[in-house]
């Protein structure tokens, strides 16, 4: 037994000791309130959103596309309905059962059979709906429907597909649309500030997206925004019950400035061949007609095409996805005259009374070179007019030597060559203006004098593609001035004003008479077109050589390979005096512009001109 | 306070404070429960059942004298490590522990005794050992924890090998261990923590343990527990999302809700405002129990009255801060409030004791 006063000592130092060990969860208290404290007041609201987040999941509502509309109103690009057979699988209690009676009113192939075989356990786990068939008939809606009671876990929605009316018609006007990718999605969700939702959902629901033509273009217009659904979740992902439902927001419709008519003239007139057809409402610079030959259909495409399939449309020689009207690039030969002629006027090189001796040939006085004219012996004594309905080389070749390199090339470009001249054209190309710093800096070659001799003719570097062209030709049209094109109809978007218009109304008439003399003039290397319409036309055709020769007999052996063959072009606009319509046609390998790619060129007018 | 009731012969053995403030617990504890459990009227009937027989214990075991404990603590001892062998021998096996033994009505966790045993015991042992505690007894009484403590471990079950551990040491620096001893000790046990750390966890512990410190690594893996414990927590804000509300843990969210993570629902549910409230209680309880120890009879009171309450309390803290993230997730229920058998007893047990030390007064105090 322990005395007295030992026992004192032990209490005093049991009570210390306790209260130190209380001390210490005290402070312990302290700190877990503290850490209550920041969680519960401070990080109230980052912890209730973590928690929101947890609990809810977002399922985005298909918004329908916009249709696109011809400028007469016909309908181009429509949405079709597909009819979804989908089915609840937590509602399912056997698949083997639901099959065997669902299969009497909508029957099953093997490959669906198969998806919902393998898809049906996954999807029943989260609570999430199972498409069954897609693409039903009227047929087996209606034997749903009417038996609609017999199925609580099953019910028939509808998705949108596009269609185009005319699958083959608009396929690089328009474009078609495809499937988005993971970026693209999560871009456009971000732009909608919706959350992310996982893959399975964003094929399912069908989102589309623009891949080309207007389709991209003006693929934030057309597609709406999403609507969503929100869901409340559990931890294992099953959904319990709708929270919210946002509905979607259609797309707007899109009403361009594309003719139906002139299209389908176009197609016709090209009949597959290689090539490319644009027209241009002058006054407003609007975009009639929009062909690249030969064409796909968009719709194929749209429906998912096989890879095998699309694999032989890559290779196929034609290259029918390339769009030759914005893309192609083609030296635009003699179609360039009317310009360089007009530089000649401006720089007071030459005047319309101004004469040569065309022998047939120019020869350069630095090294002797001889640059031909297409036709032997020449055209005699002739002026400028003379050498525009004639299509004279040598004319041209003599100007362009006169003539100041650089401010041709800003003269060239001010007619819209080497420059994006389309508002919203998809991927277009600028073409290519050469200059003495481009030929330095990418062939390692000082330009030459005959450099700028071919530029006369519209050989050598420079190239343009046929919405370029159409340009151009709409741009001589208007004397001068045009607005940047497009496909719809928007507001005035301003003139391209010429910049130094010395160019008076006298001269414009004068070098719109040459043109008309093309096709009007028994002398006129468009001549044959004139009986092929009832009104007046101005044109210049031309003839892309794609191999050099000297003589007629040289030609027709490098004819007898068909790739080598001139490509066929011309620029046109009418009806003159005050012309409406301007279009440029270019057929690769057509061998003659004005009898070739001009008939094109005149129906094309024919159809956008007679009511 | 003592109360005592003559009822003719027999005394009563009673202390309403404690009686009330842990009434008030289990009946908190049950609302919290049935939301927890998400509406699960059996699982609210088996704790109903628990907490009433919890409650009898412990005014039963208020009625035998201090005497009586200390006369038998050697037998419980002995009788609590026998339950302990049994069950490595026969005990039911739960995700990879045998912790369980299957008494037919229910399953016994056969540590949650001798976390009781243990300190009754050591102040049984203690209480007559002159200051300071020789190093002899100091030696055979570490010896025994050790021994304790490395059997509750192997089941394996940390946490309650670690109450039990705590239990023991409360009981040696309260009856007065040296300080230059625990001094030394504690010098030691920090340059051993390497080798306990690679030699002594086991995997999942270490992981648990590497997460604490960085949750955010791997969200839906280790740190899932405490990142859903905290989201459910934080998002409670100040005044809770409403009892039956709370959709981390009603969409499960919330592992281990109805046990371990209960305090995580009461803190979504109830908020800031509703979490003070429960800690006052527990508060309440812990200073009820300090002056309780200050005024025991005798020094073996005062030590099993101090370890049996300072168990409760590292097990009330080892949760509240396992759930809140400051610690790694070790399994500890909140008591009086979790989900459970053999854990909620257990205190009712405890407390039982406490009352007793705590009521019984010789007539002439030694």
């Amino acid at each position: 037994m322990i005395e007295l006063e030992e026992r004192n000592l032990e209490k005093k130092s049991f009570f210390k000791r306790l209260i130190l060990i209380y001390f210490f969860f005290a402070v312990l208290f302290v700190i877990f309130f503290y850490k209550i404290y920041s969680l519960q007041v401070a990080g109230f609201t980052d912890y209730a959103s973590a928690s929101l987040k947890n609990k809810t999941r977002d399922v985005l509502l298909q918004p329908a596309r916009g249709i696109i509309y011809d400028r007469k109103g016909n309908i181009l690009i429509n949405n079709v309905p597909s009819y979804s057979l989908i089915i609840k699988p937590w509602k399912v209690e056997s698949l083997d059962k639901f099959i065997l009676s669902i299969g009497e009113i909508i029957s099953l192939n093997e490959k669906e059979l198969n998806y919902v075989n393998e898809n049906f356990k996954k999807k029943a786990a989260y609570n999430r709906e199972l498409t069954i068939k897609t693409n039903l008939s009227a047929e087996e809606i209606a034997r749903f429907e009417v038996r609609s009671y017999k199925y609580p876990n099953a019910f028939i929605d509808v998705r949108y597909s596009r269609q185009s009316k005319y699958p083959n018609l608009f396929s690089h006007a328009i474009g078609y649309v495809g499937g988005v990718s993971d970026e693209q999605l999560s871009k456009i969700l971000s732009d909608q500030e919706l959350k992310k939702i996982e893959t399975i959902y964003k094929y399912s629901n069908g989102f589309l997206t623009g891949k080309t033509g207007m389709e991209h273009t003006y693929d934030n217009l057309l597609r709406g925004s999403f609507g969503k659904k929100t869901y409340e979740v559990d931890a294992a992902g099953r959904f319990l019950r709708e929270l919210e439902h946002i509905p979607a927001t259609n797309g707007s419709n899109l009403f361009t400035t594309l003719d139906l008519k002139s299209q389908k003239t176009a197609l016709n007139q090209m009949n597959n061949r290689r090539g490319a057809v644009v027209a241009i409402e002058i006054s407003t610079g609007a975009i009639v007609t929009y062909l690249s030959s030969p064409s796909f259909s968009v719709n194929d495409i749209a429906r998912g095409i096989s890879t095998k399939d699309f694999d032989i449309m890559l290779k196929d020689k034609d290259k029918p996805f390339f769009d030759r009207a914005g893309q192609g690039r083609y030296s635009p030969a003699s179609t360039i005259k009317p310009l360089i002629g007009l530089f000649g006027i401006q720089e007071k090189i030459i005047d319309w009374n101004f004469t040569i001796n065309d022998p047939g040939f120019f020869i350069l006085p630095e090294d002797q070179r001889i640059y031909r004219g297409w036709k032997k012996g020449g055209h005699g004594t002739i002026n400028l007019s003379d050498a525009l309905i004639q299509s004279s080389n040598t004319f041209f070749f003599s100007l362009a030597y006169e003539s100041n390199i650089d401010k041709l090339i800003n003269y060239l470009s001010e007619f819209g060559f080497g420059k994006n001249i389309c508002l919203d054209c998809f991927n277009s190309d600028k073409g290519l203006l050469p200059s003495p710093e481009w030929k330095m800096n990418n062939l390692n070659f000082r330009w030459f004098k005959g450099d700028t001799v071919n530029l006369g003719v519209g050989q050598g570097y420079l190239s343009a593609t046929p919405i370029q062209l159409s340009y151009y030709s709409a741009f001589l049209a208007n004397k001068g001035s045009l607005n940047k094109l497009s496909f719809i109809k928007a507001d005035n978007l301003g003139y391209e004003e010429l910049i130094n218009s010395r160019i008076t109304d006298s001269d414009w008439d004068k070098l719109h008479a040459s043109m008309i003399g093309v096709i009007e003039d028994p002398k006129g290397t468009a001549r044959r077109l004139k009986s092929l319409k009832s009104y007046i036309v101005a044109a210049k055709s031309g003839t892309v050589e794609l191999v050099s020769t000297d003589t007629k007999e040289d030609y027709q052996i490098v004819r007898e390979n068909k790739g080598n063959r001139d490509h066929a072009i011309i620029i046109a606009f009418g009806p003159m005096p005050n012309p409406k319509y301007a279009v440029s046609v270019v057929i690769e390998n057509g061998e003659s512009g004005g009898s070739v790619a001009g008939p094109v060129a005149i129906e094309v007018l024919n159809s956008l001109i007679k009511k | 306070m003592k109360k005592k009731l003559n009822f003719k012969r027999f005394s009563i053995y009673f202390d309403p404070y404690l009686f009330i403030a842990i009434s008030l617990l289990s009946i908190m504890g049950l609302i919290f429960l049935y939301s927890a459990s998400q509406g699960d009227i059996n699982t609210i009937a088996k704790q109903s059942a628990f907490v009433g027989l919890g409650l009898f214990l412990m005014f039963l075991l208020s009625q035998p004298d201090p005497d009586f404990y200390n006369t038998f603590s050697g037998v419980f001892l002995i009788f609590s490590l026998i339950l302990i062998f049994i069950t490595m021998i026969f005990g039911k096996e739960i995700n990879g522990a045998k912790r369980w033994l299957d008494l037919g009505i229910f399953t016994l966790q056969s540590s949650e005794i001798i976390k009781i045993s243990l300190p009754i015991f050591l102040s049984s042992y203690l209480y007559n050992k002159p200051l300071p505690i020789s190093p002899v007894h100091t030696f055979l009484t570490l010896t025994l924890i050790g021994f304790t403590f490395l059997l509750v471990a192997r089941q394996p079950d940390l946490g309650t090998a670690l109450v039990v551990l705590m239990a023991g040491v409360y009981i040696l620096f309260l009856a007065g261990l040296s300080w230059k001893f625990i001094g030394t000790s504690f010098g030691l046990l920090l340059l051993s923590l390497p080798f306990l750390w690679n030699n002594f966890l086991e995997p999942f512990q270490r992981q648990r343990i590497q997460t604490l410190f960085n949750p955010t690594a791997d969200p839906y893996g280790a740190g899932w527990n405490i990142t859903q414990s905290k989201i459910a927590i934080g998002s409670g804000g100040v005044d809770g999302k409403g009892y039956q509300e709370g959709s981390q843990a009603h969409l499960d969210f919330l592992p281990e809700a109805e046990t371990d993570f209960i305090f995580a629902v009461i803190a979504e549910e109830f908020g800031f405002v509703g979490v003070c409230i429960l800690l006052s209680i527990f508060f309440f309880i812990l200073l009820r129990c300090l002056y309780l120890a200050f005024n025991a009879r005798d020094r073996f009171c005062r030590l099993t009255i101090g370890g049996l309450s300072l168990v409760f309390a590292s097990t009330l803290f080892i949760n509240l801060s396992m759930v809140a993230g400051i610690i790694p997730v070790v399994g500890m229920p909140l008591p009086f409030v979790s989900k459970g058998g053999s854990s909620l007893l257990s205190f009712y047990i405890a407390f039982g004791i406490i009352i007793s030390m705590a009521t019984h007064k010789k007539l002439m105090q030694r």
